[in-house]
């Protein structure tokens, strides 16, 4: 596992890979604190959905609680990612290579998993400071207060949101990498997990409420927003555990047993 | 030569659906030798070796790679050394990138990338990216990768596919030389040619099913050198013939040439006594050659005679 992990690293740590995603995570902080900042209105007026409130930003979690919410918009952005770095090893043949350096599957596909996780957290940790920083500069023009955001509270609930946020990828993480693995092909597996997690959820919670507390990926964003009015985070939360275990169960008994023919 | 054998399998096969790839195939592969392995496209050579490297799960058979289960490639992928399917690599990764992630993957010496890129005359072209790289360089860089661990055993698949003549007399070159070095390598390729000049053994499937598995040398004397005589007065063909058969050999007729199976007998001295008798005989031989049969030639007739 541990030189798979490694030999992710080389790929993820190249300058090109590093400098566009430099760019991304400044364009997405500085953007993604200015749309919040943007859309932030008193709790009286406040309607349904994930807007946040003046009375919520002002309280010492208010700062990173941007990032949460801004990082909660881009959940099938990030599931396209992994499916599509995953389902590209089937399609180019690189998991053949692969394989015949690493022959122990599961071990190979943990490392892999660990390395873009690995790469994640520490995109997810400058764009949470930018965030915080970008806010922080923005917030006066908005009316928020920010006077808690520099307090001992406000650094224990940066760490809260962070490892919120870094459960929601690795939940989008396992569910994308089954997904690769069962359908091998970047398209297909592209058009099935953008239809499922986008579309298809969404419009059959329109016509069927309790979707919110069934389904993986609304269950994933309600994790993130900090619950809903149909689940709290914790349940959602336990139940994302249930379907990412069986995900990948499912994903590393298919990837340990199927022959690799391309 | 040693007689533990780097590789044996016994009933091997694979089954997709009703169709069988590789059908109960039985072969040993001594160590140190260059083993061609050769079928028709579709006869199982990719399967094959793809099962050897785990890849692939046999339906039934067993066997071992460098004395380990052939369940188990854990055991042995780190001292082979394989090009599968054509080289697969990551096209936005220079070469150098490349072999570092496959270095890293297979617990290798990153130090070793150097000397496999020199091996394969990559080194000039070690900063360029993977996915602008021809047919050729491609193929260079995927051997280049099978030999990152140092490997006992290479297997290699068409690894002449998409080189120039100058490519394939470098990697016939490389071969002699890997050999040389006491280790074994089976190679498939679909230019017998090629094979013919680097392999001393030879395995041959057809239909999944082993053919020959021997000496090249061995399935080269399955078929008889002819000599070839050719009169420099196409009307004297008739009366050549005639001579042929006053000397007790059977001749056949190719177009202005009259063909005779040398059928044990040394072939130089039948020549010479064909040539003395020819010119007693008033026949001026424009053309008088020996000609060993190929291995292209033998494989045909092989099959030839399979299909009949």
């Amino acid at each position: 596992m541990i030189r798979s992990y490694q030999a992710e690293l080389v790929k993820l740590a190249r300058r090109k890979v590093l400098l566009i995603t430099a760019a991304a995570v400044v364009v997405f902080a500085v953007g993604g604190a200015l749309i919040v900042l943007t859309s932030v209105k008193p709790a009286a007026q406040a309607g349904p959905g994930r807007a946040l409130s003046l009375e919520q930003l002002a309280g010492a979690g208010g700062g990173t609680q941007i990032f949460r919410t801004a990082a909660s918009f881009a959940g099938t952005f990030l599931f396209v990612i992994f499916v599509g770095v995953v389902a590209a090893e089937f399609s180019r043949g690189t998991i053949r290579t692969m394989l015949l350096r690493q022959p122990r599957r599961v071990r190979l596909l943990a490392g892999k998993l660990a390395a873009l996780l690995t790469f994640a957290a520490v995109a997810l940790a400058a764009t949470e400071t930018i965030t915080w920083i970008t806010a922080r500069a923005l917030a006066p023009g908005h009316d928020v207060a920010t006077h808690a955001w520099t307090t001992l509270n406000a650094a224990g609930a940066a760490f809260t949101d962070f490892g919120a946020v870094m459960l929601w990828i690795t939940g989008y993480a396992v569910l994308g990498m089954a997904v690769a693995i069962l359908l091998r092909s970047v398209p297909l597996a592209l058009a099935v997990g953008i239809g499922w997690a986008g579309p298809f959820e969404h419009l059959v919670q329109n016509a069927w409420t309790p979707a919110a507390k069934v389904f993986p990926g609304l269950l994933l964003e309600a994790f993130v927003a900090g619950g809903t009015t149909d689940i709290s985070a914790g349940q959602a939360l336990a139940r994302i555990a249930v379907y990412a275990t069986i995900a990948a169960a499912i994903g590393a008994v298919v990837f340990a047993r199927r022959d690799v023919t391309a | 030569m040693t007689s533990t054998p780097v590789l044996s399998v016994e009933g091997l096969t694979k089954h997709y659906g009703g169709r069988v790839a590789v059908d109960a195939l039985t072969v040993e592969l001594p160590r140190g030798v260059v083993a061609g392995f050769i079928g028709p496209n579709g006869a199982g050579k990719t399967t094959t070796m793809a099962m050897l490297l785990g890849l692939v799960r046999p339906t039934s058979g067993r066997g071992t790679v460098l004395g380990e289960p052939l369940d188990r490639p854990d055991r042995y992928l780190g001292r082979v050394g394989a090009l599968v399917e054509g080289p697969a690599l990551w096209p936005a990764l220079t070469a150098f990138e490349n072999l570092r992630v496959l270095a890293r993957l297979g617990g290798n010496d990153v130090g070793r990338i150097p000397e496999v890129l020199d091996l394969v005359g990559l080194t000039d072209r070690a900063g360029d990216r993977f996915g602008e790289y021809s047919l050729g360089m491609k193929q260079r860089l995927g051997i280049a990768a099978a030999m990152l661990g140092d490997p006992t055993l290479l297997i290699l698949d068409e690894p002449a596919n998409g080189l120039d003549p100058v490519g394939m007399s470098e990697m016939r070159e490389l071969l002699g030389r890997l050999a040389a070095e006491d280790r074994t390598v089976l190679v498939s390729s679909h230019i017998l040619s090629e094979l013919e000049q680097v392999s001393d053994w030879l395995l041959i499937i057809d239909q999944g099913q082993l053919v020959y598995a021997g000496e090249a040398a061995g399935f080269a004397a399955r078929a008889s050198t002819e000599i070839l005589l050719a009169p420099a007065n196409d009307d004297q063909l008739l009366t050549l013939a005639d001579v042929v058969s006053a000397a007790g050999l059977v001749a056949g007729r190719d177009g202005d040439h009259l063909v005779v199976e040398v059928n044990g007998h040394d072939p130089r001295p039948l020549a010479a006594s064909l040539n003395h008798a020819a010119a007693s005989a008033g026949i001026v031989l424009a053309e008088l050659h020996v000609r060993r049969p190929s291995l292209e030639a033998n494989y045909l007739r092989m099959l030839e005679g399979e299909t009949r």
